[in-house]
């Protein structure tokens, strides 16, 4: 939907994920398309509750046209590069992030700030020249502003692919470069649903925790597509070409579809080994959340993340928990999985 | 940001802390900003603060689970020669040193009765 404020045309785009309302507005074609793509499959044409998540992206051409400075009491959180907020790795964009009033500033420099008022409900992106940004990186702030808002409302994200077998959800943690997207593409091939390929999102459901579709396209590096005949053969319309990755829907190159809300129920944490064979070495509870701590949990409202803490000790406990060493056995690898999830009840 | 802290590594100058930790007029109380959930007899600490993780042997988790303002350093040194087949110097080297890390990390308070 396209109107005016002003003589500035405004985009609006509304979504729902699993009844939570979503409205995102911005006053450039630029910020538009990228959050379209991102949240194609929970686009809807009007929203029935009452109180949506607000998102209000804006193009600004230099850093002092951003309307917001930092108060003398803003606080520090956290500095450096790579995840700022919520639990994406792939860029080394340098940030910091403030707290300011109860407001959560993430500032990334010369890209442009966040404003991110939780407890309204209310996130403001002020981006410098998008239309000169890879449309990835806006997809990627603006995936930031929605995890944190989310976060609030009892929606949690987490960094590991997804699927899902006969109603059982598979999670599989892990930074890149361990055989994370590797594994889930030999799952994938062979029959499991769709979930996410980098972001499930997880709901405290009281008695257990369910695991919800995060559907997004999926990214692939040159080395994990030599891994499958499919991919190696797929046109650049259905595997897009892209530096350092490459990216495809699932549905397009596979017999899959969207899976649905599931209970997990399985956890794997891959890490490549140079053997013939894959294997997979059983972790006790306490090893598996201090391996998933770091894949979801950042601190930034103590409330927020303890609530967070506990959802991620319930999946622990609702769910078997491996490490697995996955050797050179790639398109093998359902063999060694799917017995797995046949024992689980 | 995550660390994970084992309990009871060994520490040189636990005497020390003995002394001056002065168990029977200590009572100890878990930090509110702390979570932290047992699973399988071990338990995973966040400090809600730093956003720090640690992770308690089954002793330690025994130790945490006493803290809760009511039990000096010599109750829950009795508990664990109650509970744990170990000898009781062995005991209270072992829960001063973890009392005097957790308490370092900001995961735990002191108060004198």
């Amino acid at each position: 939907m396209t109107m005016c404020v002003g003589d500035q045309p405004m985009t609006e785009s509304l979504f729902s994920l699993y009844g939570m309302p979503v409205r995102y507005v911005t006053t450039s074609p630029f910020l538009a398309a990228p959050v379209d793509e991102l949240l194609r499959h929970f686009r809807r044409d009007s929203l029935d509750e009452s109180t949506p998540l607000v998102l209000c992206f804006h193009a600004v051409q230099t850093r002092a046209d951003i309307p917001w400075t930092l108060s003398l009491s803003a606080r520090r959180l956290a500095s450096g590069t790579g995840a700022a907020i919520g639990d994406r790795r792939e860029t080394n964009l340098p940030y910091q992030v403030f707290e300011d009033g109860g407001r959560l500033i993430a500032d990334f420099c010369d890209v442009g700030i966040l404003v991110i008022d939780s407890t309204q409900g209310r996130a403001d992106g002020y981006l410098i020249k998008p239309r000169t940004m890879h449309e990835s990186l806006i997809e990627y702030l603006f995936h930031l502003a929605l995890i944190e808002l989310m976060r609030r409302r009892g929606l949690y994200t987490i960094h590991a692919t997804a699927l899902e077998k006969n109603g059982r959800g598979v999670l599989i943690p892990g930074n890149s470069g361990r055989g994370k997207t590797t594994s889930f593409i030999s799952l994938l091939r062979s029959g499991y649903r769709y979930l996410s390929d980098d972001h499930p999102l997880l709901r405290d459901a009281g008695t257990h925790v369910d695991l919800l579709p995060f559907p997004i396209k999926i990214n692939v590096t040159e080395d994990t597509v030599a891994f499958f005949p499919e991919l190696r053969e797929a046109p650049d319309h259905l595997l897009h070409p892209g530096f350092p990755k490459r990216a495809f829907y699932a549905e397009k190159l596979y017999p899959t579809s969207i899976g649905d809300c599931c209970r997990p129920a399985l956890v794997l944490f891959p890490h490549v080994i140079d053997a013939p064979h894959s294997r997979l070495e059983p972790l006790s509870k306490p090893r598996a959340l201090e391996l998933l701590l770091p894949q979801a949990l950042l601190v930034y409202d103590a409330d927020v993340a303890r609530r967070e803490f506990q959802v991620l000790a319930k999946v622990v406990q609702q769910v078997d928990c491996y490490r697995l060493h996955f050797g050179r056995d790639i398109l093998d690898l359902p063999k060694l999985i799917t017995p797995l999830l046949e024992e689980v009840t | 940001m995550s660390d994970t802290h084992h309990a009871l590594s060994p520490q040189s100058t636990v005497s020390e802390l003995v002394d001056r930790l002065m168990p029977q007029q200590t009572i100890l109380r878990q930090n509110r900003d702390v979570q932290g959930t047992t699973m399988d007899g071990e338990t995973v600490l966040l400090d809600l603060s730093t956003g720090r993780y640690y992770t308690l042997n089954r002793v330690g988790s025994v130790i945490w689970e006493h803290c809760t303002g009511h039990h000096t350093i010599s109750d829950i040194h009795a508990i664990l020669c109650d509970r744990f087949d170990v000898a009781p110097e062995r005991a209270l080297d072992d829960l001063v040193t973890l009392v005097t890390q957790l308490t370092q990390e900001g995961l735990l308070q002191q108060e004198r009765r």
